[in-house]
């Protein structure tokens, strides 16, 4: 463990994972999901064919990004909207910032937003004096707890209503009881003033329609309705993958995308927006801007092997599906993206050598890649990160070397037995004199965990010799 | 019994099991031996001819895994060597049988051995996949009257898309009751140098395996690979657990006495 | 925007742009077995209820221009008193005449909803059968229109209910709805959310209620 990153993964999974209540309740809310899911997938006639058409709507939107995007942002134009190209984060932040400032915004309403996130744009906003209210229900949770997100899907998923209740007494003194239709309509209270008041609303976006020139955001709640319609200018931040061909494509991806994010045959408001509010339209913003972020997209683009890991759609799946992440949470990671796509996503986003443990810290079970809808080899990109990883040279020496040690030791059927011979009659020695599990067991890195197994005394190779001689 | 299977073989026009060349893995060979030994006695038993090249160490998987592709390439030409005239080739161990068939042309691409490779890996077999899919054969006239439980492992399910054929193998064991415990196919959480690398981890998916087996009531665990069963072994004794596991070549190969 | 405003346009653009020369593979169905999608939607108006029903969308089927005033009025008078905002579509005009004028009403030509609307109004431009939803636009009302209130009502009739949501997004595209208005939004029955414990409740931030009257005929 090198990068201070891997180092407080590590710490924090292995505090996570002796976490038994946490263990508890997040298997509960997986159970949840998982049979949801199940329900869910059995609406479809035909799942695989609904994962097929997903993965070849994002094929042909990602694998000619350019001509889709320029398509896209034309007809925004048309519209009256504003396209922005943002290379990093800073230039995002930066181009939301002064569009606040010029306008005199003082309050700001955001749906749930994973690249806001990622281009930690609340801060920058709240520094100049800004309120920002996050009104997705778990989101508007964590950031009264001051925390990030747990879970890209349902980022209050770890804590209970007990939890919450206190929470909302705590910062918002408004709070009968503890059951959860009275603390949703606590937290509806809370925030029906800011969206009436908000100067600028600020959603993500989880398609980009591009022979439509529209933006489809899907919520259960409602609350990224309200902030297109009230405020007066919507700012929508979206990275640049974002993009499909047509919006008969939303047809199969709206409800595969609900399907797989919670169950639902199709989420409750699938919202499409485009350019401001037309004349004669009653409502809705003077001023609508699409800001399009890069921020390390366009080199993953270039890696024509992990390219498919821009076709995802931000379901979740493979995070509840993941038996890493139902151990150790989405706070181990400490990520903007948790779990296998998180993995997968965060070294190309923010560099190989400090996050190659995510890679690792994985037991290739490919459950993630069975359940994505759009068919990303989610395991396999653990492994070839891992195998860039070693050609980067980031490695920690001592596992080169022994690696080296162990292809010598493997390529002479002569020396691989020698040293499975003398391998055997130490653990041997080394168990008859009580030393297994005790720091001086030489297989300790295994026993620390489990128990070690019993070390036969001759191979099987010396066994077959004696029964049938050499060949 | 080989007499009355040859017999059966005969009338049915069935093609007979050819010459078996047997891929035990690295740490079956050193560490778990009777599951070699126990396939053998199966694959003899259903009348099969078997031969052990002995210029075999390992299949790479380790260095690959771990992403030393450059350590484990040398592994891999060095095993078309050794198998190079084998027809048929059987291996108790379905991640072992993923990494020749399935990673091995993505190993040596660029190579000239890539299409040697290719054609290899047709010719490699998980043993449940053998018996059921080459051999023909459901019923190994096995015994074994005990409650057990199977094991999915990650490879076998979902690189080699194997869920019946260790099941069909089971059913026909005389006495033997198969339960299906809760999430058989979840990760166990061995993951090879994750065990060790990300311990508590490991543990912890090993716990949540170790519960689902109590839950089925079974007192046997079984499956196509030994790396998961030492891992679960290991944590069913930690806990003091009343299931053990075994190998379902070991299964396969009690006889009634 | 010009060069100088987005400098990065072009530099991003570039960068997509050789990276797409080379194609990324396409994974391989697996096994195709000719089954469409989803489901065939059978008797279109059937399915639209029975979805409704699972979705928690009141659906109530009315014969004409007299039934569906007075089914509305009878959902009004189950409302709490406030502000009822209304789409200012002709045939609402000529429907509100008919009712009570117990409550003070707010026409869409005159803005959008406030937090004083206890109730809104609305036409639709499509239902769909195969998930129960309803597909409003900026035409219909606004976009506040559909979510600020906590009860929605949906004037439809039943020649706008067509089976899937392949055929609704086709018919927005085609008849240029998508390109009339700055919004449309799908809606598929009350707001809700499971972010607590994952337990399901309704009426977060839009309407706890949403009802939909289907007028047979267009009289």
């Amino acid at each position: 463990m090198t990068t201070p990153a891997a180092q407080e993964f590590l710490r924090r999974a292995a505090e996570k994972s002796a976490d038994l209540t946490h263990r508890q309740i997040i298997r509960r809310g997986i159970e949840h999901y998982d049979a949801a899911f199940h329900r869910g997938q059995a609406r479809f006639l035909n799942w695989e064919a609904a994962r097929q058409q997903c993965h070849e709507i994002k094929w042909e939107g990602v694998n000619h990004l350019d001509r889709y995007l320029l398509e896209f942002e034309k007809r925004v134009k048309e519209r009256g909207g504003h396209v922005f190209w943002a290379a990093d984060a800073e230039e995002a932040r930066n181009y939301v910032a002064s569009l606040a400032a010029r306008h005199g915004v003082r309050r700001v309403v955001k749906s749930k937003s994973m690249v806001t996130e990622e281009i930690h744009l609340s801060p920058a906003l709240e520094k100049m004096g800004i309120e920002v209210f996050e009104t997705d229900l778990g989101e508007f949770i964590v950031q009264l707890r001051n925390e990030p997100p747990y879970h890209i899907v349902t980022p209050a998923m770890h804590l209970t209503r007990v939890q919450i209740a206190a929470l909302f007494r705590e910062k918002l003194g408004d709070v009968a009881g503890d059951d959860p239709p009275e603390l949703v309509a606590t937290a509806r209270r809370a925030l029906r003033r800011a969206f009436f008041s908000a100067e600028m609303g600020i959603t993500g976006a989880n398609f980009l329609v591009a022979d439509a020139g529209l933006i489809a955001i899907t919520t259960n709640e409602g609350n990224a309705r309200l902030c297109v319609s009230l405020p007066r200018i919507h700012v929508a931040v979206t990275g640049i993958e974002k993009v499909i061909p047509r919006l008969q494509d939303l047809a199969v991806l709206w409800p595969t995308l609900a399907t797989s994010g919670t169950g639902q045959a199709i989420t409750t408001y699938n919202t499409l927006v485009g350019g401001p509010r037309r004349p004669g339209e009653p409502d809705g913003p003077e001023e609508f801007h699409v800001v399009l972020l890069d921020n390390g997209r366009s080199e993953l683009l270039a890696d024509v092997e992990q390219r498919d890991v821009l076709y995802c759609i931000r379901c979740g799946a493979c995070l509840n599906a993941c038996p890493v992440f139902r151990n150790v949470g989405g706070h181990t990671y400490g990520t903007t993206y948790q779990g296998p796509i998180g993995s997968v996503l965060t070294p190309h986003l923010r560099g190989l050598a400090e996050f190659e443990h995510l890679s690792y810290a994985s037991s290739l079970c490919g459950a993630c890649t069975s359940v994505c809808p759009v068919k990303i080899e989610l395991h396999h990109h653990l492994l070839h990160t891992r195998r860039n990883a070693v050609r980067a040279g980031t490695r920690p020496f001592g596992e080169r070397l022994a690696f080296r040690a162990w292809r010598w030791a493997m390529l002479g059927a002569g020396r691989f037995e020698l040293f499975g011979r003398v391998a055997r009659a130490l653990l041997r020695a080394a168990y008859a004199l009580g030393l297994e599990g005790s720091v001086l067991d030489p297989m300790r890195p295994w026993t620390r965990n489990r128990a070690a197994p019993p070390i036969p005394r001759a191979s099987f190779r010396e066994l077959w010799r004696k029964a049938n001689g050499r060949n | 019994m080989v007499l009355a299977r040859l017999l059966l073989w005969v009338y049915n026009v069935e093609p007979m099991p050819p010459r078996v060349a047997l891929f035990i893995p690295c740490f079956v060979d050193q560490l778990g031996p009777q599951v070699g030994q126990d396939m053998v006695r199966v694959l003899r038993r259903i009348g099969c001819e078997v031969d052990f090249p002995q210029e075999q160490t390992c299949c790479g998987q380790p260095a690959f895994n771990t992403g030393y592709w450059a350590d484990a390439a040398p592994l891999a030409e060095h095993f078309l060597k050794v198998f190079t005239s084998a027809e048929v080739i059987v291996c108790p161990s379905g991640s072992c049988t993923t990494m020749v068939r399935n990673f091995y042309p993505e190993l040596l691409r660029g190579s000239p051995l890539r299409a040697e490779a290719a054609a290899l890996g047709q010719r490699v077999f998980e043993f449940s996949e053998f018996l059921v899919r080459v051999a023909n054969v459901k019923d190994v006239g096995a015994c074994f009257p005990h409650r057990v439980t199977y094991h999915d492992s990650c490879h076998t399910l979902r690189e080699l898309r194997l869920r019946e054929e260790p099941r069909e193998l089971l059913r026909h064991v005389r006495g033997l009751e198969l339960v299906e415990m809760p999430c058989s196919d979840e990760c166990c959480g061995f993951g090879g140098t994750f065990s060790t690398k990300y311990g508590m981890i490991s543990a912890a998916m090993g716990d949540g395996k170790a519960e689902n087996i109590e839950t089925s009531q079974a007192e046997f665990v079984t499956a196509t690979d030994s790396s998961c069963l030492m891992h679960i072994e290991g944590i069913l004794r930690r806990r003091k657990a009343r299931a053990r596991t075994i190998h379902l070549a070991s299964i396969l190969a009690q006889e009634a006495s | 925007m010009g060069a100088t405003e987005n400098p990065s346009r072009e530099r991003i653009l570039e960068r997509i742009r050789a990276a797409v020369q080379s194609p990324a593979p396409r994974q391989p169905a697996a096994a195709p077995d000719g089954r469409a999608i989803f489901s065939p939607v059978g008797d279109a108006l059937e399915r639209f209820q029975s979805e409704c029903a699972a979705n928690l969308t009141e659906c109530l089927v009315t014969s004409d221009n007299t039934a569906s005033a007075a089914t509305i009025e009878g959902v009004l008078a189950s409302l709490p008193p406030g502000e009822l905002f209304v789409q200012d579509a002709p045939e609402l005009r000529r429907m509100a005449r008919a009712w009570q004028a117990g409550r003070g009403m707010r026409w869409s030509s005159e803005g959008g909803p406030g937090e004083a609307s206890q109730a809104t109004l609305t036409l639709a431009e499509v239902l769909v059968a195969a998930t129960g939803s309803i597909l409003v636009s900026a035409s219909c009302g606004g976009r506040g229109a559909s979510v600020v209130a906590p009860c929605h009502i949906v004037l439809a009739r039943l020649e706008q209910l067509v089976p899937d949501l392949e055929t609704a997004m086709a018919r927005v595209y085609e008849r240029g709805t998508a390109f009339r208005n700055s919004f449309m939004g799908l809606i598929t029955g009350s707001s809700r959310t499971a972010d607590i414990e994952k337990l399901l409740v309704i009426g977060a931030h839009g309407p706890r209620r949403l009802v939909v009257v289907v007028q047979r005929a267009d009289e």
